[in-house]
């Protein structure tokens, strides 16, 4: 026999009581008629040696009364042999999601992972369906519905267990979104067995802030998949992380010629840390070269600071220091590659001398500037066809050259080459009209009263990229004092890219093969206009070596883990060698345009095929940012959270008790019980009557 | 009370005595026991002359020895005159059922009852006059004091009427007799004085205010004295009906000490007031209570008599 509710099983500890009651109350019933009760007390009843029991039979039956008034109230039944409910009716599938991104690398986190994972898959062992993904800015599949249907449930714990011996977390940023969608429609995938009436997501992961979790934004959920957190705690709280801002080291400054590099320190919110150093790494990685700056973050904020890489002691590694989650604090950096951009001068001020177009062209790019550029100038009359022919990148004329250059130099511009030809005298329109193949193109010396303006500027062109911000795109302070009018009938297909307020073209873009000539009717210097003095003169020259191709192709530098490094073509299919930061070297075949294999922090150099490149690659900046904030986002963008899942002895538990009820209340034994202690009671009150009488007659004969 | 007289055999146990069913043959038996055991030593101190006696001196008229007193003691004693010895005494005597207690055979009612008959018989004897009134909780019967024939015996018959009453009241009773007695006399109490003593103080010293001569006898039981009770038990007040169950073992010592703070109150109260307190416990020969009143008043006689030279 089973109780419903056995504490009041207690209740039979009252059985005590009459006994006691039976023990010490007044073994006596003697009546001692005194003449005064004036000068006595009463004497407390106590128990002693010679207590003894009276009257066992209303003993027996007043226990009997209380104990089958306390099984009463603790609700007896007969458990029934078979169960009610089954362990599990409900058929299931659970696709478990795991966060192995960079921030699991914090202290402690991975081992809590493999305890919760462990934890799930033995609460989960009995279920019809269960997949494993794991995820960082990609989601694989570690176990699909089919494995683990094949898997004996006594072994399927230890299956998974042993996957994630294997498991470690990498290095990689975190797509939350995008793995949760993964996880959504691999649930949402047709059974191929009954379908299953709950699925879930159960999602491990530390939930920071900076998981990405946007994609859900407009993600509809397919119907009946729940979601649930299991919000991996990481001890301490708090991190501090290290982010490269610029691409590559800067200039100090004017008059300096140390590079700097500038970089951000972020501090969570829940930080305890406010004091950190950061400074340059020695290669051997013992500790910091020089003085390290120091940076004071509050929790929440972040600072900017500058580091001037040093001198002589060459380092591609600066750390910070006073924070405990290190796997952020490190930040690689690579030198900037070379950028000088060729240009091809001719003119007749080869001479520099002063307020010439040439002096103003070699002043918008300084020495150490950034781009450089390569000079090559040439008088217009000694200019050679051949020269001409083979000019690449960008080449500038100011004055016409020889008869028969300009048609050599027509060749090289439909190779790809471009032409900036200024019309510096009407008479040089023969030779550009020789360029364009436009035959007897004239042009007029055109002398405006005061001065003209430029006008209907191609903004949208890409020479005029950098001007497309209404801020900066107002060429009417430019002033023009001399310009040569061409007709715009005779330049074919030109594109007119400004005109002057006259409405004659100003500047004029003529396509020649798979080249362009740039044509201004008037010069940048001071006796022409007022371009070269202007603050638009020299992005205007940038935007021209950029379109011209006359700089090398930037290469990003600066990468995420997990990024593919772009390759440049090799020579000659020649295979490249990457070295990976660990040291390990891998084959990139000659036609390879791409190295996905980032998947460390470091530097990764590519040799062979004429390349020697670096590339630096760092944590995802978003991994710092591990205030875990992310469930509160899943709930605001309505991912479809689900009650939190009882343990298992918790649900057999609770069947057991529902079985139980369900016993009792079809039983209801406790009726038996109490019309028995009513019975009870009766009989022992017609017994103590009884007794009562008895006592009292003896008293009286003995009287 | 010297062993002598415990001892002796002149003197009727009390409980040989309450075999005597006749109260008045009770009395008579006490008073002549008395007489008969003058003569000898054990009533030290005792002298005929505190009763209507007084020693044989040289000058006093022969006629007037009584020869049955000679007989008895070999002294001369000359009866006093009746105007010597103009005694009105009253006997207040107890009925409450507390005095229906007893432990030795026979209840502290039928000895105070005993005691009241042997005094109205040896003062009648003495040519006094005696008078009754019972009381319990209010007065039962009065007799006034008479000395004529038969008013003895209605005495007797009186005294004869069994204890009953719910309470003892001293109080009531007391005062009725302030009201109803005029003339001066011996007021003897006869009680247990079971009760508060507060109130009944205040009417004893109106009794002697209003030039009463007062005498109390304080009738206890052995058991009520010695509480020598073994078993534990429900007692059952005799008076109340009310009950407590004590064990005597454990009460014992406390009942003591308050009982005898009760009767030392008794004794201090008299003495207070200027009454005679006689204590009395009921397996004591009346022979000797007797005595022990009579040898009070001669103490007081002298005192009187001390006090007018």
């Amino acid at each position: 026999m089973n109780f419903l509710t056995p504490l009041f099983l207690l209740g039979t500890l009252a059985i005590a009581g009459p006994i006691l009651f039976h023990l010490i109350r007044r073994t006596t019933r003697e009546r001692t008629v005194f003449s005064s009760l004036l000068f006595l007390q009463p004497t407390p009843p106590r128990l002693t040696r010679r207590s003894r029991i009276e009257h066992w039979l209303l003993l027996l039956l007043r226990c009997l009364a209380l104990g089958l008034l306390a099984f009463g109230f603790a609700r007896p039944f007969l458990p029934k042999a078979a169960a009610i409910l089954p362990a599990s009716t409900e058929s299931k599938r659970v696709v478990l999601l795991v966060d192995t991104s960079a921030s699991l690398q914090r202290s402690g986190a991975w081992e809590t992972v493999r305890t919760r994972v462990a934890d799930w898959t033995r609460r989960l062992s009995g279920i019809e369906e269960l997949a494993v993904l794991t995820f960082d800015r990609t989601t694989q599949s570690r176990l699909d519905f089919t494995a683990w249907k094949s898997t004996a449930p006594g072994d399927r714990v230890a299956r998974i267990q042993g996957l994630f011996q294997e498991i470690e977390p990498g290095w990689k940023g975190t797509e939350l979104g995008q793995a949760l969608i993964r996880a959504a429609e691999l649930l949402n995938e047709p059974s191929t067995g009954p379908e299953p009436r709950i699925r879930q997501i159960i999602l491990l992961s530390d939930l920071q802030e900076g998981g990405h979790p946007e994609s859900l934004q407009a993600y509809d959920w397919p119907r009946g998949v729940e979601l649930i957190l299991d919000a991996i705690p990481v001890r301490p709280p708090g991190n501090a992380g290290l982010q490269p801002v610029t691409e590559e080291p800067a200039s100090a400054g004017p008059g300096s010629s140390n590079a700097v590099v500038r970089v951000r320190v972020s501090n969570t919110a829940d930080s305890t840390q406010e004091q950190f150093e950061v400074g340059w790494l020695a290669p051997d990685g013992a500790g910091l070269l020089g003085t390290p700056l120091k940076a004071y973050v509050p929790p929440g904020q972040s600072r900017t600071l500058s580091l001037t890489v040093p001198e002589g002691t060459p380092s591609q590694r600066i750390q910070l220091r006073g924070d405990g989650a290190t796997f952020d604090n490190t930040v690689f950096v690579t030198a900037p590659p070379p950028s000088q951009a060729r240009v091809t001068y001719v003119g007749a001020d080869l001479d520099g001398e002063n307020r010439q177009p040439l002096f103003f062209l070699q002043r918008a790019f300084p020495t150490n500037s950034r781009p450089s550029v390569l000079w090559t100038t040439r008088p217009a009359d000694q200019w050679s066809p051949e020269e001409a022919r083979n000019a690449t990148g960008l080449t500038v004329v100011t004055a016409p050259p020889s008869t028969g250059t300009a048609a050599a130099l027509r060749e090289g511009v439909q190779a790809g080459g471009t032409v900036l030809w200024v019309v510096g005298a009407p008479a040089g329109a023969a030779s550009l009209g020789e360029l364009i193949q436009s035959p007897g193109l004239t042009a007029t010396e055109s002398t405006p009263g005061s001065f003209a303006l430029m006008t209907d500027v191609a903004l949208q062109h890409p020479l005029f990229a950098p001007f497309a911000d209404p801020r900066f795109g107002d060429f009417s302070r430019i002033r023009i004092w001399k310009h040569r009018a061409l007709p715009t009938n005779a330049l074919g297909d030109a594109r007119i890219l400004a005109r002057l307020d006259s409405g004659s073209p100003a500047m004029v873009e003529v396509p020649v093969g798979r080249g362009r000539v740039i044509v201004w009717t008037f010069g940048w210097q001071p006796d022409e206009s007022q371009w070269a003095l202007s603050s638009k003169f020299v992005p205007f020259l940038l935007s021209l070596l950029e379109y011209s191709s006359a700089l090398p192709p930037v290469l990003q530098r600066q990468f995420q883990v997990g990024d593919a490094l772009p390759l440049p073509a090799g020579d000659g299919g020649v295979e490249r060698r990457v070295r990976l930061p660990d040291g390990t070297e891998q084959l990139v075949s000659a036609g390879a345009t791409q190295f996905g294999f980032t998947d460390q922090p470091g530097i990764y150099r590519v040799t062979g095929g004429g390349s020697d490149l670096e590339f630096a690659v760092n944590v995802d900046p978003a991994e710092s940012r591990t205030l875990p904030t992310a469930g509160d986002t899943l709930e605001r963008l309505g991912a479809p959270m689900a009650k939190p899942e009882t343990p298992a002895a918790e649900q057999v538990q609770r069947r057991e008790e529902l079985q139980a009820a369900d016993a009792e209340g079809r039983q209801k034994l406790w009726r038996w019980f109490l019309g028995a202690t009513v019975l009870v009671l009766l009989v022992e009150t017609a017994a103590a009557g009884w007794a009562a009488r008895r006592s009292r007659g003896m008293m009286e004969a003995s009287a | 009370m010297t062993s002598a007289v415990q001892n002796s055999n002149a003197l009727v146990s009390p409980s040989a005595l309450m075999r005597i069913r006749n109260l008045e043959l009770r009395a008579r038996v006490v008073v002549e026991g008395f007489w008969s055991g003058i003569h000898r030593s054990p009533y030290h101190g005792f002298s005929v002359e505190f009763t209507e006696y007084r020693q044989y001196s040289a000058g006093d008229d022969p006629r007037y020895v009584d020869w049955r007193v000679f007989g008895r003691s070999d002294r001369y004693y000359i009866k006093k005159f009746e105007d010597e010895t103009n005694l009105r005494c009253l006997l207040l005597t107890d009925q409450s059922r507390s005095m229906n207690f007893g432990s030795t055979g026979y209840t502290k009612a039928q000895y105070a009852a005993t005691l009241a008959a042997t005094l109205a018989h040896f003062l009648n004897q003495q040519g006094d006059a005696v008078g009754l009134l019972s009381f319990d909780q209010r007065v039962r019967e009065y007799l006034p004091p008479r000395h004529r024939p038969g008013h003895l015996r209605q005495l007797m018959l009186a005294l004869e009427k069994p204890a009953g009453g719910t309470a003892t009241d001293l109080v009531g009773p007391l005062e009725h007799v302030t009201e109803l007695v005029r003339k001066r006399g011996l007021m003897v109490v006869i009680s247990d004085f079971l009760l508060p003593l507060d109130r009944v103080e205040v009417t004893l010293s109106r009794l002697l205010a209003a030039g009463h001569e007062l005498t109390v006898f304080q009738v206890l039981d052995p058991q009520e004295v010695a509480f020598d009770f073994a078993e534990a038990s429900v007692f059952q007040d005799i008076e109340t009906g009310r009950t407590l169950y004590v064990d005597p073992a454990l009460a014992r010592q406390e009942y003591r000490r308050r009982f005898d703070a009760h009767r030392q109150a008794l004794v201090e109260l008299c003495q207070r007031l200027g009454a005679r307190q006689i204590p009395v416990i009921t397996d004591r020969p009346l022979e000797l209570v007797l005595f022990d009143f009579l040898r009070e008043r001669a103490r007081r006689e002298v005192r009187i008599r001390g006090g007018r030279r």
